[in-house]
């Protein structure tokens, strides 16, 4: 019965958002028709009328959004006006390059930023946390796309050690491509993680059943992984879940920098060149992986907590 | 397609972040006061090559969105590509004259019919012959309606095959200007049967080529890269490709610079000029110019603030040429006098490069005697209203605006700049023409003909909104019919001066065509006929 009503739900946040995204598009500046007909000195007002008849420009906005919704829910995303190639080719082949740019990126401010959390909420007051504290407030300070050009500059031009563009072929081949950008993801995400996870601790470790926990005899790596470490994760979860939908949408900047052709510089290459039936796919792309992120978080979450675990039980 | 003035997409944001990456990395050399760059000049090739490349791979900005030249979607991207895959009847030469194609012969028979006797043994890449069919075929898709190049057929009232080997042309008016663009895309003769087999799919990442060429389309990974290889049935084989296969990959010019730099890239024509100093200065890229139409001049719109001509001209005096080449092109470019650019002389150089010189009135640094004529001429005037130039920000749009808010403020006029969103500046909204008086954009024609330009003065032209003048329209008709080329040039040069004397543009920079070529390798055109010529096949080693 919850299921069906997320379910439900996620369907009507679907149209609504693809309702205020067409409406966005439509409102924005600008004609398609300057970019549909390339050559400015074939804009006769004939020429225009053919062009905006093809692809329904003409029509009113209501019956413009009908046509498009019609033909998703036959399972068709259109063809780009720009390109003249159906949406879900661009896609397909752009979508991988971005999934996995995000997938590694994800891993990286994960594992790093819970284990500096950890280490810093363990050795809390030492030099140790003074310098993670210290080092990821800096990274996150740093806007990503300074980061990059630093890390390409360094590492690829320099050094030499990593390729300059591309998203590389192969396993081994793409994750040797995409280390720098992952990394100039990443950065600021893994010190919003480690932040989160040592001020969590730091709080469960000042409370009642850890003190008991612990007054009982219980060893202290016991104590930090049962109980201290397993009670932080609900807000750390969340907060990773957060940091991972935003970055699906928000790879533009690094995709650009590091020449990568992902979902991001797709979009914005449509919107300033008003593919209509791109962005709308696109956006619904982003509002789903939204969806799917958080989905996920939830799902986790009773597996990590025992009070929520023993409520479902019973 | 018969001129594009390209349209801005790269952030300003990621330029900046192109010039933080060199600074970031000491030894590839800074831009200030290269010896190589003191003084541009232009060259129509770099020297040619002596050995084999086996590999090339060659950056763009973008990556094409057709590769079907008939579609509205083909781009500069998709001619850059297909210029190697796609032979025409005649061929653009790197010094921008033309010569016979895949037509071995063409001939005016008499003043409305033009014969072109198509070249024997030509297999197209499938292994087929070409037939006279096939040409036949081919400039009916062009002229049809809706095709690109549909325009260049306008004065065409019919094509036919004469001769089992022979195809003619035939006009309501003599056309001279339709043979420059045979040598274009609108020439492109293409297998009929390989055309219709692909449906939908051809142009697309699932299509193949279906032309001759030195090389041949051999895969369009969409989002990822396109790969043309050696043909290896080519006609003529004194011509064959020096490359045996060449990989085209696209990014941002922080991307290119550094793909250069590495060694990642063999090559690219940049687009962005500001790019070139920094790879010119370096010892592993080296950086050549050649001529080409590209110009880039502030339209004048009908808005009002600049109904008075005087107050035009008195602004060419004033405006720094010098100046904007050097902050907006990183001196690259040339301060220039027409709305056109030296590539645009395909014939009669001499003729074109006198009447250039004799241009008065449009100085590169702008002396106090040009200053003061300038001023004579606002008072004249009198009461003026304030000027609104626009800008969408990005950088060489910024320096041009400023540029021209001082030349005003020189001369006792009132400017500002107006921002527009680079999504909203588009000169054919009448809308946004409305809100400013100067809008500032790089026009290119395709025809190595000012004739190819200067027909944009006709009253029904869709690129001016001043010169309307029953007189000009004439000479534009007498330009095309005029199939000699010293007439032709003669009454090109009468429309230049009518032209700059109504001055619906004011004409600020050349941007020659620039390309960067790793230091291992040589032979590419360095002028703009790299658009239509086979470039890629001259493409080769320094060394035997």
């Amino acid at each position: 019965m919850i299921a069906l009503r997320r379910l439900g739900a996620m369907v009507a946040t679907l149209v609504i958002s693809s309702f205020v995204i067409f409406g966005g598009m439509y409102a924005a500046p600008g004609d398609p028709v300057s970019f549909l007909i390339g050559n400015p000195e074939n804009m006769t007002p004939e020429r225009i009328a053919a062009v905006r008849a093809e692809y329904h420009l003409d029509l009113s906005f209501i019956s413009q959004y009908l046509i498009w919704a019609k033909d998703l829910l036959q399972g068709d995303f259109g063809s780009s006006m720009v390109y003249q190639q159906p949406v879900t080719d661009l896609l397909g082949t752009r979508l991988p390059v971005t999934l996995s740019l995000v997938t590694y990126a994800a891993v990286l401010f994960i594992v790093i930023g819970v284990f500096l959390g950890v280490l810093s909420a363990l050795r809390r007051g030492t030099a140790v946390d003074a310098l993670i504290t210290g080092v990821t407030t800096f990274a996150t300070s740093i806007p990503n796309f300074v980061v990059a050009v630093v890390l390409i500059s360094v590492f690829a031009v320099k050094l030499r050690w990593f390729a300059v563009s591309g998203p590389g072929e192969g396993f081994f081949g793409r994750i040797h491509h995409l280390t720098l950008p992952a990394i100039a993801l990443a950065l600021g995400a893994i010190a919003v993680v480690s932040r989160v996870t040592r001020q969590t601790m730091v709080e469960q470790q000042t409370l009642d059943h850890v003190e008991a926990a612990r007054s009982y005899g219980l060893s202290s790596r016991k104590t930090v992984l049962r109980h201290v470490l397993r009670n932080s994760l609900g807000p750390v979860i969340t907060m990773c879940g957060l940091i991972l939908a935003g970055m699906l949408a928000g790879t533009v900047v690094v995709e650009s920098v590091f020449g990568l052709n992902g979902i991001g510089s797709l979009l914005v290459e449509a919107i300033n060149t008003h593919d209509f039936p791109v962005v709308q796919a696109i956006l619904l792309y982003m509002v789903i992986a939204y969806m799917v992120v958080t989905i996920l978080v939830d799902l986790i979450y009773p597996l990590l907590d025992a009070r929520v675990l023993a409520g479902s039980e019973s | 397609m018969t001129a594009s003035p390209k349209r801005f997409t790269a952030g300003t944001a990621l330029c900046a972040a192109g010039a933080l990456v060199i600074a970031g990395c000491g030894d590839t050399g800074n831009s200030a006061g290269s010896p190589a760059l003191d003084q541009v000049k232009l060259v129509d090739s770099t020297p040619a090559a002596a050995g084999q490349l086996d590999q090339a791979t060659w950056f763009m900005t973008k990556e094409p969105r057709s590769l079907d030249l008939d579609a509205d979607a083909a781009n500069g991207q998709s001619d850059l590509i297909m210029a190697n895959v796609c032979e025409r009847l005649l061929q653009l030469q790197p010094d921008l004259s033309l010569k016979p194609g895949l037509a071995e012969k063409y001939a005016w028979k008499d003043k409305t019919s033009l014969v072109f006797t198509i070249r024997q043994g030509v297999k197209f890449h499938d292994g087929t012959p070409m037939t006279a069919d096939d040409v036949l075929w081919s400039l009916q898709r062009h002229s049809a309606d809706g095709a690109s190049e549909s325009d260049e057929y306008v004065n065409v009232t019919g094509i036919e095959k004469t001769g089992p080997n022979e195809v003619t042309v035939r006009f309501k008016q003599p056309d001279a200007v339709f043979l420059e663009a045979i040598a274009g895309d609108a020439g492109v003769v293409l297998s009929r049967k390989g055309v219709e087999a692909q449906g939908k799919k051809f142009g697309t990442p699932d299509g193949t080529d279906a032309c001759t060429g030195p090389l041949m389309l051999k895969q369009w990974q969409s989002g990822t890269q396109i790969v043309l290889a050696k043909a290896p049935g080519y006609w003529n084989q004194d011509k064959a490709s020096k490359t045996d296969q060449i990989t085209f990959k696209w990014g941002s010019d922080d991307v290119i610079v550094n793909s250069l730099v590495t060694g990642a890239a063999t090559g690219s024509y940049l687009e962005n000029l500001s790019s070139a100093t920094q790879l010119a200065s370096g010892s592993v890229t080296t950086v050549s110019q050649g001529p080409d139409t590209r110009v880039w001049s502030l339209m004048v719109t009908e808005r009002g603030g600049l109904k008075d001509v005087r107050l035009r001209k008195a602004l060419a005096m004033a405006i720094d040429r010098e100046g904007v080449s050097k902050a907006a092109l990183a001196g690259l470019g040339q301060p220039w006098k027409e709305p056109v650019g030296s590539g645009a002389w395909g014939y009669e150089k001499a003729k074109f490069q006198a009447a250039y010189d004799a241009m008065t009135g449009l100085p590169a640094k702008p002396q106090q005697a040009d200053l003061d004529a300038a001023k004579k001429l606002v008072q004249e005037v009198g009461e003026t209203q304030p000027i609104v130039v626009a800008s969408d920000g990005s950088p060489v749009r910024n320096v041009i605006a400023n540029a021209l808010v001082d030349a005003a403020q020189k001369i006792g006029l009132k400017a500002t700049i107006t921002q527009i969103p680079t999504q909203q500046y588009d000169i054919s909204d009448e809308a946004t023409r409305l809100t400013a008086d100067l809008f500032s954009d790089d026009y290119f024609i395709s025809k190595n003909d000012p004739v190819g330009f200067y027909k944009n003065g006709a009253s029904n032209s869709t690129v001016q909104w001043l010169l309307n003048d029953p007189a000009y329209d004439t000479l534009v008709d007498q330009a095309r019919a005029a199939l000699d080329d010293g007439e032709r040039a003669a009454v090109a040069i009468d429309l230049a001066k009518r032209w700059a004397d109504a001055m619906p543009w004011i004409p600020v920079v050349q941007s020659p065509s620039t390309v960067a070529l790793s230091t291992k390798v040589t032979g590419v055109p360095a002028s703009g006929s790299y658009r239509y010529y086979p470039w890629a096949a001259d493409l080769g080693t320094k060394g035997a």
